[in-house]
């Protein structure tokens, strides 16, 4: 008898664990999403395939870009965020195709396409192994999805397993958001200047 | 509990070491054909040819013919500019797939080309700077027989080391011609 209850609470046991198997198993997109590296504004963060630092956060009303000697203003309903940056690739020339800003409410947020052929953009650069590429990352967000919000920066939205730098940025005010900002041409060191009006 | 016998013990050992054999056959048998695929995609052999010496690949034979460094002013990049022929021996298979340019250093590191002739090539070798890309030959260009002179360049650290051009025809894989 003892014996018929032991198999008994055993083929009970394994169903438990099947079950519990079943109905915790990750989805395969959720096997292969992005692994998380975490860092901090203004140092520097190294993930597999490249290291990023990202410096200063510029908040605007309106955009300003030169080209060909004419001015194009890129106005938003929301707020404009600018964020300069650095990276170098370790192992391989390529290409960082994937920005977002996750605003406080959990809502993520794309990099802009309206300048995406200004140069300096993230669209536009290439990053070689051993040289360090400035760049900019630019967002449109509404105001109150600024303060408290988290940068994250990947190779590829599309690459299985691919590292993925979080920082967080808390503090954002609201006097620091510029009327305008001004993108011009090469200055020093930098691929662009930036000036606020 | 009965005490097995001795045919059920051998049995029972032997399931098991059949176990250990026939699951990583199993999984084997199921990845095959995309183990397949990844290493026609991703297979690499490389070919080592040293400078100056020749190598029959996809339809031609290559040969380097200088690989400078150019510093770029005092901003620790150099420009490297790779210099290598093919002398034409089957323009079909030659043309038939892309060519896949890197320059790669002693620690593994590979750069892709650039686009477009940095400035420092065309003040001190302008010759080499109307030289076609791997990837820009035309038709007339490939000619049986032909000996067509190509030039890629490339935007480096000053203190690597060790370089190499890796050139890769995707019908000639898992060939990857590594020229030194």
């Amino acid at each position: 008898m003892s014996g018929r209850l032991k198999g008994l609470a055993a083929v009970l046991f394994a169903a438990v664990v099947l079950y519990a198997m079943q109905h915790t198993t990750p989805f395969y997109s959720e096997i292969i999403s992005q692994v998380p590296v975490s860092g901090r504004l203004g140092e520097r963060v190294d993930a597999r395939d490249f290291a990023l630092v990202a410096g200063r956060v510029n908040l605007a009303r309106a955009l300003e870009t030169e080209s060909y000697g004419s001015t194009k203003t890129y106005t938003t309903s929301g707020v404009w965020i600018l964020v300069e940056a650095v990276a170098e690739a370790k192992r391989e020339s390529m290409a960082l195709t994937s920005a977002e800003w996750i605003g406080p409410s959990g809502v993520r947020y794309g990099l802009s396409q309206r300048l995406s052929n200004v140069p300096g953009m993230v669209q536009t650069a290439n990053f070689e192994p051993g040289l360090a590429m400035p760049f900019l990352m630019a967002f449109e967000v509404p105001e109150n999805e600024l303060s408290g919000g988290t940068l994250l920066v990947s190779r590829s939205l599309l690459m299985p397993l691919a590292e993925q730098v979080r920082m967080p940025v808390p503090d954002l005010p609201a006097d620091r958001i510029r009327s305008t900002i001004a993108i011009g041409p090469a200055g020093g060191e930098l691929p662009w200047t930036l000036e606020a009006k | 509990m009965p005490e097995l016998q001795a045919g059920e013990r051998r049995r029972y050992w032997l399931s098991l070491a059949a176990l250990v054999v026939v699951l990583p056959a199993a999984v084997l048998a199921h990845t095959w054909g995309s183990l397949t695929q990844w290493w026609a995609n991703n297979g690499r052999d490389p070919i080592n040819v040293e400078r100056g010496a020749a190598q029959r690949y996809a339809g031609a034979e290559w040969r380097m013919t200088g690989l400078s460094v150019l510093p770029i002013g005092s901003t620790g990049r150099s420009v490297v500019l790779a210099e290598f022929e093919a002398r034409i021996e089957d323009p079909a298979v030659l043309m038939e797939s892309p060519c896949v340019v890197a320059l790669t250093d002693a620690g593994g590191r590979r750069w892709q080309p650039r686009f477009t002739v940095h400035r420092i090539v065309r003040e001190q070798r302008p010759e080499a700077a109307e030289k076609p890309n791997c990837g820009g030959l035309t038709p007339e260009q490939v000619q049986a027989g032909a000996t067509v002179k190509m030039a890629e360049t490339f935007v480096v650290p000053a203190d690597v080391d060790g370089l190499a051009l890796s050139l890769i025809k995707p019908n000639a894989l898992p060939g990857n011609l590594v020229l030194r």
